[in-house]
Parts: structure tokens; sequence; C-alpha cells
């Protein structure tokens, strides 16, 4: 997940701390001590996220766009300037727009901010940003809640008590509490010194920025993993299981399915040696195979382990999450349910490999998949009964589809209780006959008048002939000769 | 989201009273005549819809869009109300279906108009449908019985959707308060049922159809609290189109769909097979397709007649480049909104073809940006949501500069096979075996047995390379062995001994060690351990992986002096076991299976063992290398044996230590000792910046 460092460069972090020891610092040095240690941890812990850095004060500006690169982040960190005073609204809705541009509005992204917790004076100062929230035009919103999933890490280069004395603190609070309490306030504790803002640091590392370690396991062959990016916590459904859901470090792989379809977020996994290592060979052979495997992330939770390469012919091993529940993809059933090939009396994948039992076809075909009626727009209605006299001029080479159009409409008419198309169908199967030229076959005349014959006898609503499943048969003529020959 | 919201339970309340017999007014022409034939023809009268006719087809079409979008957990309970009521289904997911409901609706017919409309009335389809909300559903039961403790969570919500002819405002009020009333009776009911739960929260959604070309009687009300529990709303609507476009507005915002309307879609024209035209097709899915453009509040949003809210996206000619596949961030299911019309089947068709659709978002200017993809999976069709921006996952290291990706001989194509073998497929329901596993159980079991023994690379293992071990080594990690199967082991051991006999060479690994690496008598001795490591991880299966176990003992070479104690040992020993036997056999019937067993085993083994001695006494068996003297190997001996007759206990004891030593690991210092004298440190010799591995394979 990626980190946006938004970094108070007001002349307020200039500000002296008043320490017994020899050195002085200034406030903005503590800043950069503690977003160095951030920094160091995530080169060694967290190599493949990327941050970006934001320096602000009346106005905002990306001294570091997002990158892996920590060398260039501390560099900027190293040549900060002074400016004027905080505006931490404008700055926020600049670390909104910076994020979306990059990485949209559905990657889930962490903003921590470092101030000093003067947020500024009168107008563009955090205060008067708050009481006029309620005020807004909806191009002029606040900038939080942010558009995209977000944690806001407020780092205060201060401590509580200080912050407590204004209305600091309050604000502060309010703005976790607009990002839907999305966030968290850390402040100093203690005297402000390089010792206590490293403890600040360190809990901001704990909580967010902890590496994710797991075993991914395949009977007993095991490998350590690292996944980036870490997998967060998920709550499926805030009412009957309000617990959010959490990946179990323990990857169980319960085996290979032949299915090459992705879903969801994925997270790549990254290894750090040279003794023989279980991920590698699965990724080799994933690879090769073009298979994936089927991993359980903790009870109820799947996801599936595959090679992924990009264009540069570099490729690595990517898990998916599948959405928590016992069957995230419709098309290969409940997961509980799926057994050992080996199990079945007949090998589902065929002798050659050239079979599969994927995908499950649901129980009930969707409405596309399956021939329905649909006459909610007249055209519908008009093209249904333009089919059935097409078929009837051409009786009776096409006597099957005929009739099959016919129980078509039948059905319809009499499950929507349309009794009077019914009549004006048979009518029309009527003229037909009428209309019919001297060279027609015998045959169409039977067959015309007997469908007209029981279509009346539907609309008339006798049971006996209005019955859904009941199906208008040709008639058997001396002409038909079992009724045409033509298939659809 | 949440499983037990309103929209769990729809209860659908259609009118059938002699009132909706009446014609909608809307004219259908479906005598089209073409031109040719026209001529001295009249054409017959255009048909009307009843507006029970379009009341039904209308919430038709409502669930026919749900079950698409919406296969399971959102039910409905259909209800025909006229002088009684006709429920056509129930809660339950197997009557989730349209084809059942029109089955059923055929059977109702239409409104009778001759019915005395004094006994007639929506009243009691209102009543029961709030009865039908208070029965609780297969999935609000699993739930609850899931939940135990916090059984409480379950809610019971639900929504009536009532399609109506009423008189007036006063009617519709009369309606409202009735529905109340019932709830409030009910609930009472249901508090003290297991069966029934209380209604927490009900929508009623009151659809007033009037005859077109008629003013209404009924005027508009928009959602409003009628109670805690209850809320109303009020919809008066002319019968035909504009009822049909209510109601895709409605289930639109019931279940919480979304509009996208797919553009430029090439297709042949009928007429002329030569020319295409370019078709639109809309189509209704969740809502969350469209976060990027909700959110971000982006452009592409435009309005169609004014209504209806759809967001457009251009038909990209399909091509296949799985990469995109690959920042798919979700799927939703989708419903046609016109699903008969050719274009629509035209799309439908050609995406359960299997073939898949990249659509790209409208722009003026700039590149082109795919953001959604049609396609199916298993007759259902998605609408995938793919990634349009940066992706975190972009440029990810390749696994080679990780932890072991510098090691080259990774057995990459056994593992291939060996995945090929634990290939999953799905058991039906019912399905559990002896032990109550359910079948992913049985699988992760399976794996575990498949990789007691599995060495990751070519130079950890011997047998593994060898052709003729490949029969042993599948049927040995099965659950259950058949009395052939044990045979096809025994088969590969011997021919293994053959092998040895033959003097052939072995694919042990060089790489790495110095000179020609180790010996033939060498690589036969690790081969015959590595064999033993991997049939002993089975042993404990059943008694025949045991007897596969038994057959390598027997067989396999032994360091010479080993050989030699055994030949003398064997003539006393058998003497022993005749008599042991004959005293046993009369004596002691209640000996336990296990010395049985053991018994069993060795006897079987004497006669295996005898067999292959016989080989190897041939001529052509080489010589034993390994001559050393034999005075440590006397030493070992128990002093009772050159003390002229052992006691029936020592004999016993050996016996039962040389089977228990075949049960057990041989420490790595016995099994490479030369006279049981092993060499310690022996890493000291490889002072010069080596490090030796275990299999003797020296790296950097």
């Amino acid at each position: 997940m990626p980190t946006a460092v938004l970094l108070d460069s007001s002349l307020s972090m200039t500000r002296p701390v008043s320490v017994e020891g020899s050195e002085e610092f200034q406030r903005k040095n503590l800043a950069v001590h503690g977003l160095t240690m951030l920094f160091e941890h995530m080169a060694t812990n967290y190599r493949l996220e990327f941050t970006s850095l934001v320096s602000f004060s009346s106005l905002w500006e990306v001294l570091v766009p997002f990158t892996r690169d920590y060398n260039t982040l501390q560099e900027a960190l190293n040549n900060l300037e002074d400016y004027d005073k905080t505006c931490l609204e404008a700055a926020l809705q600049g670390v909104s727009n910076i994020v979306q541009q990059e990485w949209g509005t559905s990657c889930p992204c962490q903003v921590v901010l470092v101030t000093d917790g003067a947020l500024g004076i009168g107008r563009g100062s955090l205060r008067h940003s708050l009481q006029t929230v309620k005020q807004r035009v909806e191009d002029k919103k606040f900038p939080l809640p942010f558009p995209f999933p977000s944690k806001l890490y407020v780092m205060c280069i201060a401590n509580a008590e200080e912050l407590q004395a204004t209305d600091s603190m309050d604000n502060l609070e309010q703005l976790i509490n607009l990002n839907g309490g999305e966030g968290q306030i850390y402040t100093m504790e203690g005297p402000l010194c390089l010792k206590s803002v490293q403890s600040m640091f360190g809990k901001l590392i704990d909580q967010a920025y902890s590496p994710f370690h797991a075993v991914l396991r395949c009977g007993n062959l095991t490998s350590d993993v690292q996944v980036f990016p870490r997998p967060e916590p998920v709550t499926i459904d805030e009412e009957v299981d309000p617990m959010p859901r959490t990946v179990q470090t323990e990857g169980d792989e319960i085996g290979t399915g032949a299915t090459d379809d992705t879903e969801e977020e994925t997270s790549t996994n990254q290894m750090a040696g040279k003794s023989p290592n279980f991920c590698v060979l699965l990724h080799g052979s994933l690879k090769v195979e073009g298979m994936v495997a089927l991993v359980q992330l903790g009870p109820d939770w799947f996801g599936m382990l595959y090679s992924q390469a990009d264009s540069k012919k570099k490729s690595n091993l990517m898990m998916s999450l599948f959405e928590p529940g016992s069957e995230p993809l419709p098309w290969l059933g409940r997961i509980s349910q799926l057994g050992p090939a080996s199990d079945a009396a007949e090998n589902p994948y065929g002798e050659d490999d050239s079979k599969s039992p994927f995908p499950i076809q649901p129980k009930h075909k969707r409405s596309y998949a399956q021939n329905v009626t649909v006459w909610i727009k007249a055209s519908g209605l008009q093209t249904d009964v333009q089919k059935i006299l097409r078929n009837a001029r051409k009786l009776p080479e096409k006597t099957q589809t005929f009739y099959k159009e016919l129980n078509r409409l039948r059905k319809a008419a009499l499950a929507f209780g349309f009794w009077e198309l019914l009549k004006s169908m048979a009518e029309l199967l009527e003229r037909e006959c009428t209309l019919l030229s001297d060279s027609a076959h015998p045959d169409a005349a039977f067959q015309l008048s007997h469908a007209a014959q029981q279509l009346k006898l539907a609309s008339s609503g006798d049971s006996k002939y209005a019955a859904y499943e009941h199906n208008i048969t040709p008639m058997l003529t001396d002409f038909s000769g079992g009724g045409g020959a033509d298939r659809i | 989201m949440r499983i037990f919201s309103v929209s769990h339970k729809t209860a659908f309340v259609v009118d059938h009273c002699p009132y909706m017999a009446e014609s909608s007014r809307q004219l259908i022409e479906c005598d089209m005549l073409t031109k040719s034939r026209s001529q001295g023809v009249i054409p017959l009268a255009p048909v009307s819809k009843s507006l029970w006719t379009c009341a039904i087809e209308c919430s038709m079409e409502y669930c026919r869009i749900l079950y698409d979008v919406y296969p399971t957990k959102k039910l409905v309970n259909y209800i025909v109300s006229d002088s009684e009521v006709h429920i056509l289904n129930s809660w339950k997911q197997e009557n989730q279906n349209t084809q059942e409901l029109m089955t059923a609706l055929a059977a109702v017919g239409p409104p009778n108009p001759r019915q005395d409309p004094e006994c007639c009335s929506v009243l009691h389809g209102l009543v029961a449908a709030v009865e039908s909300l208070c029965k609780i559903t297969e999935y609000q039961h699993e739930s609850r019985t899931t939940l135990m403790d916090t059984a409480d969570r379950v809610a019971n919500r639900g929504r009536i959707i009532c399609l109506t002819n009423a008189k007036s405002d006063t009617h519709v009020r009369m309606l409202e308060d009735c529905v109340l009333e019932t709830i409030q009776e009910q609930n009472k009911r249901a508090a003290g049922s297991d069966r029934l739960m209380p209604i927490q929260q009900c929508e009623l959604v009151l659809v007033h159809i009037y005859p077109q070309g008629e003013e209404t009687l009924v005027s508009d009300r928009q959602k409003k609290e009628l109670s805690s529990v209850l809320s109303s709303e009020v919809h008066s609507v002319r019968a035909g189109r504009y009822l049909a476009g209510k109601l895709n507005v409605l289930v639109q915002q019931h279940f919480d769909l979304a509009s996208t309307t797919i553009t430029n879609i090439p297709m042949k024209e009928e007429q002329h097979a030569n020319t295409s035209a370019n078709y639109d097709v809309e189509l209704l899915h969740h809502r969350d397709a469209h976060i990027e453009f909700i959110k971000s509040a982006q452009p592409s949003f435009h309005c169609m007649n004014g209504l209806k809210e759809t967001v457009t996206l251009k038909w990209c000619t399909p091509r296949t480049n799985s990469v995109e596949l690959h920042y798919c961030t979700g799927a939703y299911r989708i419903s046609p909104v016109d699903v008969n019309s050719r274009p629509s089947s035209c799309l439908t068709n050609f995406l359960l073809n299997g073939r898949s659709v990249l659509l790209e978002q409208p722009r003026k200017s700039g590149s082109k940006v795919i953001s959604h993809m049609l396609s199916s999976h298993g007759g259902e069709i998605f609408l995938h949501v793919l990634n349009s921006t940066r992706s975190t996952l972009e440029d990810p290291p390749s696994i080679s500069e990780g932890c072991g990706g510098r090691v080259t001989d990774y057995r990459i194509t056994d593992f291939g096979e060996f995945m090929r073998e634990n290939r999953l497929t799905p058991f039906p329901e019912s399905m559990v075996d002896a032990a109550c596993r359910t079948p992913v159980e049985r699988a992760k079991f399976q794996l575990e047995r498949h990789t007691r023994y599995w060495p990751m690379i070519i130079s950890q293992t011997t047998i593994f390379n060898m052709q003729a071990v490949v029969p042993l080594a599948n049927l040995i990690v099965k659950d259950t062995l058949t009395d052939e199967d044990v045979l096809t082991c025994q088969k590969t051991v011997y021919n293994l001994v053959d092998m040895e006999r033959k003097s052939d060479p072995l694919p042990i690994s060089t790489a790495g060690s110095r000179g020609k690496g180790p010996k033939r008598d060498e690589q036969y001795r690790i081969m015959w351990n590595e064999l033993e490591t991997l049939v002993k991880a089975h042993v404990g299966t059943s008694e025949r992986h045991q007897r596969v176990l038994d057959c390598i003992s027997a067989c396999r070479s032994k360091p010479p002096e080993e050989e030699e104690r055994k030949k003398r040992g064997r003539k006393r020993e058998d003497k022993e076991d005749k008599t042991e036997k004959n005293g046993k056999d009369t004596e002691e019937k209640g000996w336990t299976t296990d010395s049985e067993r053991l018994k069993g085993v060795m006897e079987r083994e004497k006669d295996e063992q005898s067999e292959c001695e016989i080989i190897k006494d041939s001529p052509d068996s080489p010589e034993p290398l390994n001559k050393k003297p034999r005075l440590a190997t006397e030493e070992q001996q128990p002093p009772e044996k050159s003390k002229g007759p052992v006691s029936l206990l020592t004999l016993w004891t050996n016996r039962i230590t040389q089977a228990n030593s075949r049960k057990h690991q041989e420490f790595a210092g016995r099994l490479s000792s030369v006279n049981s004298k092993a060499e310690l440190y022996q890493h000291l010799k490889e002072e010069n910046g080596m490090d030796v591995h275990e299999n003797g394979k020296a790296t950097r």
C-alpha cells in the first residue's frame, strides 16, 4: 500500500526545542529524524512499497513523486526549506489529487502527516476549515474523507499536553473522524528529544509498517514468505460478522486447479539466500504447467498462487486474495467440496488432459442463456409473431420450427394471462390458410388450421388445453409422413 | 454489504381482482403485413394487454434481472390476491427462478371479470406477504445456527412490492394501515416461534397501475416512515412501457444496480451480410463496477432520456492479451436490459461462446483507457473491472533474486507432475468419506502423504532420477495398497537388486564433487538408503506398506560383514524358530497381534532373504570390496554367541532388537562407519574454505 508523507514546512517547525543537553534542535530536525527512521525501516522491510514526499505551508509541493528509491526520499529530507504559515486543507486536497492521479480510487493508501500541531491562524487554518466544513458547495468540498481507502496518521512533533492547551488536539481528532475514523494521532511522550521522536515513529512502524511474514505450506513442503503489499483485515458483513478477518500467517496450499482467471487484488511475494526454496520450485512448476494453486488464508478464506511475468521476462510468485467466503468464485463451486481428482471414479481431466471439471455450470441458466420471452416492448412481441408467420409460409418444410415457436408464444401468453394474443394469433393463422396459393403443399392447410384450433382452445382457459406444460404437436396427416425433417 | 438487508426478502403482491382484467389501452399491432401481400387483405385489429398482463410481465422482468445479477441470497416470494391468496413459491433457493413462477402464473390465469368484486381484494395478499416475511429463510436459519450466542445479529427485514389498481389516496392509506397492523400482530406471534422471526424493518412499495388515457386517482408519494418498522412509498404509473420503466428503475434502486451501455458494437446486417452497423446494448450490474467513476465523478456519466443514468463504454475489437487480466479488481454479474433484442443476444452469445470484449472509455482526446472487460465463466457473464491507473505491483523483482533463486536444479518437471496428480475436482455436497472429512480436507491429507519425502532438487536425490523406481514411488504414497500394488513394489525392488548385480550405473549427481564421485557400490548404498527413507515415511499407513519396507530391508545389499554374520547365524536361528513355533502354537494362543505380525514379517523376510542371497551368491556378483579384519565385528557379537547355546530370552531380545533397528533411521555416523567405527570431525579436513553439503555436494 503506497504512502504519502505530508511534511509541515511552515515557519513554526523551526522553533527550537528546549533541551538541557548541549545540542539544540529545531522541531523540523526531530521530524526529519523520525522520517529517516521510517524510510530506513521501509528500505529494509518494505522496499516494494511506493512512497511520496510532499511538503506544505500555505502552498504545497511534491518533493519526491511515488518511488521505491528511498535514497532519493532521504536526500529530499536533507534539503528541506522553510516556508510561511500552515494551510492544511489545501495540502490534504493536494495529497488526495496526487494519490488519485497515480493510483486511482480503489488502491488503499496511507497518509502520514508530520506537523508540530500549530495548525495555522485565520483563513486557511485547520480551525477555519473545520468550522466551514458543512457550508461547502459541491466543488469546494473538504478533502476528507479521501475518495480512496485510506489511513491518516498524524505524527505530532509536540506532546499531548501542548496540543490540549489549544484546540489543536480537538481539531486533529475531528480530522480523523472526518476520514471515517480511519487513522490515528501520535504524540510525543516526555520532553521533545530524539529519543521520544524515535519512540513515536516506532509505534507507527509497529502499527502500520510491520512486514507480513507467513509460512507457505504444501503438505510437508514449506517456505517462509513475506507478502507485499501486506494483506489487510477485511470485514465481510458488519452486521452478522462484525469482526474483521485477517489473513493467517500459515498459508495452506490445498491443491491445484487449472483455471487461468484472476480476480481481486493481488499481492506479490518476495523472499530474501541460496539453499533450495519451495517457493521457487512451486513458481517454476506453476509457470511451466500454466497452472494456479489454491491457497487457504484462514477459515473460509482462500486465494490463489500463480506465476506472474512482467514484460521484461522477470516473473515472480503472485498471490491473489479472493473475497472471504466459502464460494468465492462461482465457477469453482464451494471450495470445501473440492477434493483430489484421484478420488473420482473417472479422471475428470481426462487421460490425455483434454477435459476439465471446471467451470461448474449454475443450476439455473441466466436469462440471456435461455430463450426467454419478453414482450415489454411491442417489437419483442411483433418479432415473435412474425417468426411464426414466416415459418407458417414455409410449411411443411418448417413444421418443427413452426410448432416450436408457436409453443413458445403459447407458453408466454398463458403465463402472462394474455389470452387475447392467442386468439389473434389463431386468426392470423387462419388467414394464412386462406392465403395459401394453389401450389402449396396440402399439409400446410391442415397444420395451420390445426394450430389455430389449438390456440383457440388454449385461450378459452379450459384446463385441458391451457396447461402450461402442454405442447401443441403437429397434426399427423397422410401427407406429413412424420411432419417435416427440418432441424434448427 | 449486509446479507440480511431489506433486499434479502422481496414479497411481490399482485392484484388479481376483476378490475385488473381491464385493458391497458396500449395497442400493439401484431399484424405487420409485408407490402407484397397486403393487397386486398384487411389487417387484423391490434391487440392490447390487460392491466394484469402488464403487471405480470413487468414483475417477471424485475425478477429476471434480480436472478441474473443475484442468483442466490436475494429471494422473492410471489403472491397473487383475489378472493383468496395464491402463493406461487416459497423462500427456498430452489424455488427462485422465473420458469417456476411462469408455470405457476399460467395456472392462475388472467383475472376473471365475472368474479364478485365484493369478495376480491389485494388485502388478502398484503396480509399473506407480511406473514411470509416473518418466515425464516434457509440463509437466516443457517446464520442463526452458526452464530449460536450471537444469533440475534441475524436481522429480519424485507420489502413488499404491491402491484394494484387503487381507488383513491384514502384507499392507499387503508392498505398501508392494514400492513402496519398486520406487522404488529404477526410480530407478536413470531416472537414465540422458532420458525418465525419478527419483522424489524419493512419497506412497502405500492405501485398503482392505471390504463393509458385515464387520469390517475392516486398521487405519487415519496418514501415516508409510517412507524419505526414500516416505511411506504406510492408510485402511480400508467400501464405499458411506463410501468416497465418504473420497475426497471426500482430493481436498480433496490439492489444497488447501475447501468452500462456498450456502444459501437459492430454487427453484421441481417439483410446485407457484407455490411455492418454499430449497435448499443445496455447492461445492468452491481453499482460497484462503476466505483471508480462514482468516486472521481468522471464525466463519462451521462443521461439518456433524461431519466436513466448510464455509463457509456466503447467496444474494443477483441484481442487476446492476458496481461490485463492480472490487474482485474472485481467481477460483477450482468443482465441485459433488453434481453431478447438482436444486438443483446448477439453480444451475449458472443461472450457465452468464450470470447472476451475489452471496453474503453470514450474520450475526445488523449490515449485510450481500457477500464472494463466482459467475459463469461461457466455460462455466466461478468463485467470485470480493470485497473486503469498505475499498479503498485509494477516491476516486481524476479523470483531468482530471492531466497533459493540461484539454485538451478529444481525438480520443476517432477513437481509439475506432482501438481497434476494433486489436482482438485468438485465433489457432490453429500460426499463425505468414512472419517467425515470434507473433500478439501482429503486433498490436504493427500498433499501431506505425497510430500513426506520429496527432495526439491535433482542433486539431492537418486531414486527420483531413476525410471526403475517410478512404479514403487507412485504407489507407496497411496492411502491404501492392494496386494497387486505390493507385488509391483516388490518387483521394483527385485529389479533394483538385479541392476546392482549387473552393476548398472546410477544417476548419482557428480556435480560439485571432485573426481568421479562415489564408487558403484557406494552409489547403490546411497540409493538403497534413500529408498528406505521414502518407504519408511509411509510405513505407518498400512500393513501392506510395511511389507514393501520389509522387502527392501531384506533385499538391499548390506555391508559384507553383516552378510557374513547373518549367514552364520541363520542355521541356528532356523532351528530355534521351529521349536519356538511349535511351542507357541500349542501353549499361547493369546499372543498379541503385534508379536504375531512381527513373527510373520520375520518369516517372510527370511524367505525373501534366502531368495535374494541366492542371486547374490551367484558367480557374477562382485567381490565385496570392503574386506576388513573381522576383529571388530567379533567384538560386537554378544558374548553368549561364542559360549554355546543361548537362552530363549537372549534369542528373543536379539530378534526384537533386530526388527526394531529397521524401524528407525540409522544414525548417519553408523551408516557411513567402517566396522562400526565412524571418523569424527571429518569436516576439519576440508579446511580450504569448502563446506560440505549433506549429499556430499560441495558449494562455494
